[in-house]
């Protein structure tokens, strides 16, 4: 009879019950027919001990940080970076808003936060050069679904609680497909440019733009850092990737490369300053100092200085440096009302998160996944079609409900079985992840689309329709990530946090 | 009658709610300091790593959590699939309005009353691992803070969901009988969507 809990469930959520309160009235109701009641109250405790995380507090710190970053004046800096470097190319301020999605990816966790930060910069922008609103508004919502999956993502932070994976090995795992959504809508781009003619822009925005003398000397040092850092990564990887990487690090301490790498760094840099303009080096020198946050959350966790938690911990506080003292574009009367946004955006996910765990104690009493198995491998033994299913069942699901619910309902049933499957639990997390998250910009319930909408004043229909050939490319690349795991396993097995 | 009980709840709900939300972005900030300190503390020579903050955070979250969550209910920040109430005559989805809230206010009686058992209850009687309140500096003994003081964030969430609960029933039963009667409104969510 319990198994009985999961079509309740469905049919509650269909008719407009909260997903909070079906996760625990379907359950609950089963339980209390079957004649469990003593279950009921470890429903209610696993809600309470669900909550009860650190390595959930990632979540309101990475909103946070989001949050301070787009109100600090950020977006207008990765902009202006992103046009200096693309600018110039046929459909250029298309290509500005991808890139430009892919670099607040790396700062933000959240889709709609990217498409109401940089639509309400990029959409007027990109009317005023030429292009109709509905495809401003529709690349806009195509490509701010990198948001959750480039890290930091709060989709992934969810999935690996619930889950019980690594947050550092599905963070890893979402770059390169990350990156595959922001190349691909590119390639669209170009496509489409030729077709409707779609116009250049100037690289440069405003030109004659200075800098203080302390940022320059922040920049100067931290994008030779930076470079010399990005080497050491490559040395490493060549090394690992030819097998001899344990031969060299007994001679060889990081530290000293980085040391070496220094000088090097500093050589590639005034080599390429020769080439640009003094306006170009200043909008570039601008971008350093906000694109430091993804690199301080993954170089920490990566070197093992600190957790994912108290990465975005770190994250907020530089978020906040940067606003105050770098910026100065805030100000201390700002900050009650960011704080307030963060903890009641994160609060309800938080406790859907909390009663996730209550409704997947209740799925492994009924053994649901256990047959829902049998039913699924009835249909198909071949987990490449039991795969694809998946994905469109995936693919529906994200057009009517919000990636996170998503996630959360569904990881606890879908995940063991694929696991069984002999699927890699990280990378059946990215293809689950990947889905969902595109599923935020499809018709008829996206989220994004009624953002996007919001933000340019176009019907949601219109945008709906002129998304069309982006989303096609986000469906070849989920299918991409499914049939080829090394897209999405590679980064994570070099470095280690995945065997 | 029910204008009457509706204005009370209502005035009521404003002000707890006002008060939560401003301890709970207060809870965050302090959240995102004793992390710092942790690590900090971790991390620089000759001092030694404190046992306390991990705790203190969760501590922090979970009120931060049960403080501000209710105002989220309230606001409707909680996430639905609304495309069948939409689809359906204004009339009839009033009604299942009405069926879907007193779904829910069935759960969280129950909540409310697991919750009890939970907080005031024998596990709640147990000290926390870590957090003490420094009584000592002030000149009196050292105390253990009571794990009946983290639950309690849940208690005080699922508590003041019911009671907006009851709110939102009395609304929707206006809605029903009575659609042009002017309800009273919470601005406070519309004045955060325009701080944007």
């Amino acid at each position: 009879m319990l198994v009985w809990f999961l079509p309740v469930f469905l049919i509650l959520l269909m008719i407009g019950l909260p997903v909070f309160f079906g996760l625990l009235f379907a359950p609950g109701i089963l339980l209390w027919l079957n004649g469990q009641e003593r279950d009921i109250a470890l429903l209610y405790r696993n809600v309470y001990n669900g909550m009860d995380s650190f390595p959930l507090m990632a979540l309101p710190f990475f909103m946070l940080a989001g949050e301070l970053m787009n109100r600090g004046g950020i977006t207008t800096r990765l902009v202006e970076f992103s046009q200096a470097l693309m600018g110039h190319l046929r459909g250029g301020l298309a290509h500005v808003n991808i890139l430009s999605s892919i670099l607040f990816a790396g700062l933000s966790g959240s889709a709609v936060a990217d498409t109401s930060a940089l639509g309400s910069t990029l959409i007027p922008a990109m009317e005023r050069n030429g292009y109709s609103r509905k495809f401003a508004a529709a690349i806009t919502a195509a490509s701010s679904v990198i948001g959750p999956i480039i890290p930091p993502s709060g989709i992934m932070i969810i999935y690996a609680y619930v889950m019980g994976e690594s947050v550092a090995a599905l963070f890893l795992a979402g770059i390169v497909p990350g990156v595959m959504v922001g190349v691909g809508l590119m390639v669209m781009v170009r496509l489409l440019a030729d077709r409707y003619d779609l116009p250049k822009a100037e690289r440069i925005v405003q030109r004659g733009q200075t800098l203080s003398e302390g940022e320059s000397f922040i920049s100067f040092a931290l994008l030779r850092i930076n470079i010399a850092g990005l080497l050491v990564g490559l040395y490493h990887g060549v090394f690992a990737l030819i097998g001899t990487l344990d031969a060299a690090k007994p001679e060889i301490n990081s530290w000293w490369i980085m040391l070496f790498m220094l000088p090097v760094a500093h050589i590639i840099v005034m080599m390429v300053r020769k080439r640009v303009s003094e306006d170009f080096r200043i909008v570039c020198k601008k971008a350093v100092a906000p694109l430091q946050t993804p690199i301080i959350i993954l170089g920490g966790i990566l070197i093992g200085v600190f957790t994912p938690t108290e990465a975005s911990a770190i994250a907020v506080a530089y978020a906040l440096v940067i606003s105050f003292f770098v910026l100065r574009s805030m100000k201390l009367s700002d900050l009650p009302s960011i704080l307030m946004k963060s903890a009641l955006g994160s609060s309800t996910v938080l406790l859907l998160v909390g009663a996730a765990v209550a409704f997947k104690t209740v799925v492994s009493l009924s053994h649901a996944p256990e047959q829902l198995a049998d039913s699924i491998l009835g249909l198909s033994s071949d987990p490449l079609i039991l795969l694809f299913l998946i994905n469109v069942l995936l693919f529906i699901v994200g057009m009517f409900l919000d990636a996170g619910p998503a996630i959360i309902i569904l990881g606890p049933i879908l995940g063991p079985i694929f696991v069984d499957l002999g699927v890699h639990p990280v990378h059946f997390a990215i293809i689950m992840s990947v889905n969902l998250t595109v599923g935020l910009a499809t018709p008829p319930m996206g989220l994004v689309l009624f953002v996007a909408s919001s933000v340019s004043g176009e019907k949601v229909e219109t945008i709906s329709k002129a998304i069309l050939p982006f989303l096609a490319v986000e469906i070849v690349v989920i299918f991409l990530i499914t049939y080829i795991p090394a897209i999405s396993m590679t980064i994570p097995r070099l470095t280690g946090f995945v065997q | 009658m029910f204008m009457m009980v509706l204005n009370i709840l209502f005035a009521i709900n404003t002000t707890i709610l006002r008060i939560g939300r401003a301890l709970a972005w207060i809870a965050l900030g302090i959240m995102v300091a004793v992390i710092l300190i942790q690590v900090f503390f971790r991390y620089v020579p000759f001092l030694d790593a404190l046992p306390w903050p991990e705790e203190a955070a969760r501590f922090l979250m979970l009120w931060m959590t049960g403080l501000i969550a209710p105002s989220a209910y309230r606001w409707g920040g909680f996430v639905a699939i609304d495309m069948v109430p939409q689809a359906l005559p204004k009339a009839i989805c009033a009604v299942l309005m009405i069926v879907l809230l007193g779904l829910s206010t069935l759960v969280l009686i129950v909540a409310v009353q697991l919750g009890w058992q939970h907080t005031m209850g024998f596990g709640g009687n147990f000290d926390s691992s870590s957090l003490r309140l420094p009584l000592d500096w002030f000149g009196g003994t050292d105390t253990k803070i009571k794990l009946r003081y983290m639950y309690g964030s849940l208690l005080f969430c699922v508590v003041m969901m019911l009671v907006i609960n009851i709110e939102l029933i009395i609304r929707s039963v206006f809605a029903l009988v009575s659609p042009d009667t002017e309800l009273p409104d919470d601005d406070s969510a519309t004045n955060m969507v325009r701080a944007d």
